[in-house]
């Protein structure tokens, strides 16, 4: 298996297991959330997050566990492997001198872009999938009431990805043109802590980048199904980035 | 030579081929206002290992990324191994190995690892011939990279650069950071694998390990400031070579007398250097002069010869007058 692969494995494993450990803390946790919901929403400091916790409320079990894998869990973890997954992809490669050995071997740039980029993103989203197909086990394991379906479940996980894509194509596509991960890291994961406070600012908060990925989305794709205009939209991104990051590479390095 | 003016380079060497292995036509290039190759017109025939000798920043290493696509010209075109530069990377890579002058590696792979890593998208013997030549340079195949010295990764990257069966192989510093023995071992093996390929492979190499690299290669390209200065067989450079010669005086000794007398007994230029002489030759032969100096009675006699041990930077500088080969 090439090098890449195993890299994106290893990294894919590692946040593949935080991202359960949260997440099956949460689904254990349930009950007693249920029954403290009401001590939470007054404890809450700000009116954006009592809102949130009454979305919860109202919202029952999928609106938890929406908050808890995705709102939380993704919207966090998912965003800071987004950028540590594509922050070194190009840029790590000229950082540490090993661009010119990766690059004169006798393949086409276009396809060692695309297998790097292929990498981190199924590092990024195969987690996401996985951890949420495991709900349903996790419930009957820690006797949850209630029950979610697959279809919704699986529905939530491609929205998920596919904000979670697009934020990855954009690291992508600065990793294309720079030399320095870390940089581009800090600066990426800045401007999300950024989108992340804004979401909790009242007047700002439709601001926010997080805003396509809270409980109030999620509780509406169990009434309405998946939005396709808007995952379409951040897929649509998604691409974008990923073309200006080819742009950008066979700018800096030609075919 | 000024930069808008193309250096055209005739290909002095027999080729088994038609075509040269390495034709470029006003290559050029340059990073912002700095023009790093001055427009290059050169072809380079195979069967033989042409050296590039310049100083840091002489453009040999921005000439040698142009060959294998990890550059683009800003001016001028090349072709490498018959196919032509611009749009068509892969093909040439696949008929052109690349071992950089800068050693980027991957330090948590094994060296087996790197090199199946360094080779992939090649025939699958290449892996075993570079492990062979791993093991024949002394090159632990189960240790893990990061382990190694500057000279054993530098060895790794030459071992995979030396194993596919291509018809170019281009070079940076190859031997740089190598002790001497082991730099002899490298050019051995280059003169080895040209001969191996019985005429159909060219070896483009960079060094400024002047007096090694003239004993590998057939032809030597002097670059300097992205100029190119000097093309030359290392066979005519080594009987230019046998002109020069040295003369170590006292401090006190009188420079114009002895430059007269020197000239006088077959000198064609003499230049100093503080008390020491950089004497050209008139001819091949050093006898005469030799026999002459011995009887210039009237003068001091030098305090030191120096005949056919003088480095090629030497050379270089007597021959050309250039500084910092």
């Amino acid at each position: 298996m090439p090098r890449q692969w195993w890299t994106a494995l290893w990294a894919s494993l590692g946040y593949g297991l935080v991202l359960l450990g949260s997440l099956v803390a949460a689904v254990a946790y349930y009950p007693q959330f249920a029954q403290n919901i009401g001590k939470l929403k007054a404890l809450a400091p700000l009116p954006v997050l009592r809102n949130l916790v009454s979305d919860l409320e109202s919202g029952g079990l999928w609106a938890y566990i929406a908050g808890q894998q995705f709102f939380k869990g993704c919207n966090t973890l998912g965003t800071a492997a987004a950028v540590l997954f594509a922050c070194g992809a190009i840029a790590g490669e000229a950082n540490r001198g090993t661009l010119e050995i990766w690059l004169a071997r006798p393949f086409s740039r276009t396809r060692l872009l695309l297998e790097r980029y292929a990498a981190g993103a199924l590092a990024l989203i195969v987690p996401v999938f996985l951890t949420t197909w495991s709900i349903p086990a996790q419930m009957r394991i820690f006797d949850v009431p209630g029950e979610l379906s697959m279809g919704l479940l699986t529905r939530a996980a491609v929205h998920q990805s596919a904000l979670l894509l697009a934020i990855y194509s954009a690291t992508f596509a600065f990793s294309c043109g720079g030399r320095h991960p870390l940089r581009i890291a800090f600066g990426v994961l800045f401007a999300t802590t950024l989108m992340f406070a804004l979401y909790l600012v009242e007047n700002l908060t439709q601001y926010s980048l997080f805003r396509l990925a809270d409980v109030a989305r999620f509780m509406r794709m169990a009434d309405h199904g998946l939005d396709a205009g808007l995952v379409g939209a951040m897929f649509g991104a998604a691409a974008i980035f990923l073309l200006i990051g080819w742009r950008v590479f066979t700018r800096r390095i030609p075919l | 030579m000024g930069a808008g003016q193309t250096q055209r380079i005739k290909e002095p060497l027999g080729s088994s081929h038609s075509e040269p292995a390495v034709s470029v036509r006003g290559l050029a290039r340059s990073f912002g206002e700095r023009l790093a190759l001055c427009p290059l017109d050169l072809d380079i025939g195979y069967g033989a290992i042409t050296g590039l000798i310049g100083p840091n920043g002489s453009g040999k290493t921005t000439f040698l990324r142009l060959l294998v696509g990890l550059l683009t010209p800003s001016a001028g075109t090349a072709s490498v191994a018959g196919v032509r530069l611009v749009g068509e990377g892969v093909a040439i890579r696949r008929r052109v190995t690349y071992a950089p002058g800068e050693i980027g590696h991957y330090g948590e792979l094994s060296l087996e690892d790197h090199l199946r890593f360094l080779l992939a998208g090649r025939a699958p013997a290449a892996l075993a011939r570079a492990l062979t030549l791993a093991e024949r340079l002394g090159l632990p195949a189960g240790a893990r990279v990061r382990s190694f010295s500057h000279g054993m990764k530098r060895q790794m990257l030459f071992a995979a650069a030396l194993a596919p069966d291509v018809r170019v192989r281009i070079l940076d510093e190859p031997t740089e950071g190598l002790d001497p023995s082991k730099r002899g071992e490298i050019l051995a093996i280059l003169r080895e694998d040209l001969e191996a390929a019985g005429g159909a492979r060219a070896i483009v190499l960079s060094s400024h390990h002047l007096g090694e690299v003239d004993r590998a290669c057939e032809r030597l390209l002097f670059l300097e400031r992205g100029r190119l200065l000097a093309d030359e067989r290392a066979a005519d450079l080594a009987r230019r070579a046998r002109r020069l010669l040295r003369l170590r005086y006292g401090s006190d000794a009188p420079t114009e007398r002895l430059a007269t007398a020197l000239e006088r007994l077959g000198a064609e230029r003499v230049r100093w250097e503080g008390s020491q002489a950089a004497v050209v030759l008139a001819c091949d032969d050093p006898r005469p002069f030799l026999a002459g100096l011995v009887n210039l009675a009237e003068l001091p006699a030098p305090l030191e010869i120096a005949y056919g041990r003088l480095s090629l930077a030497e050379l270089y500088r007597d021959l050309y007058g250039v500084e910092g080969l």
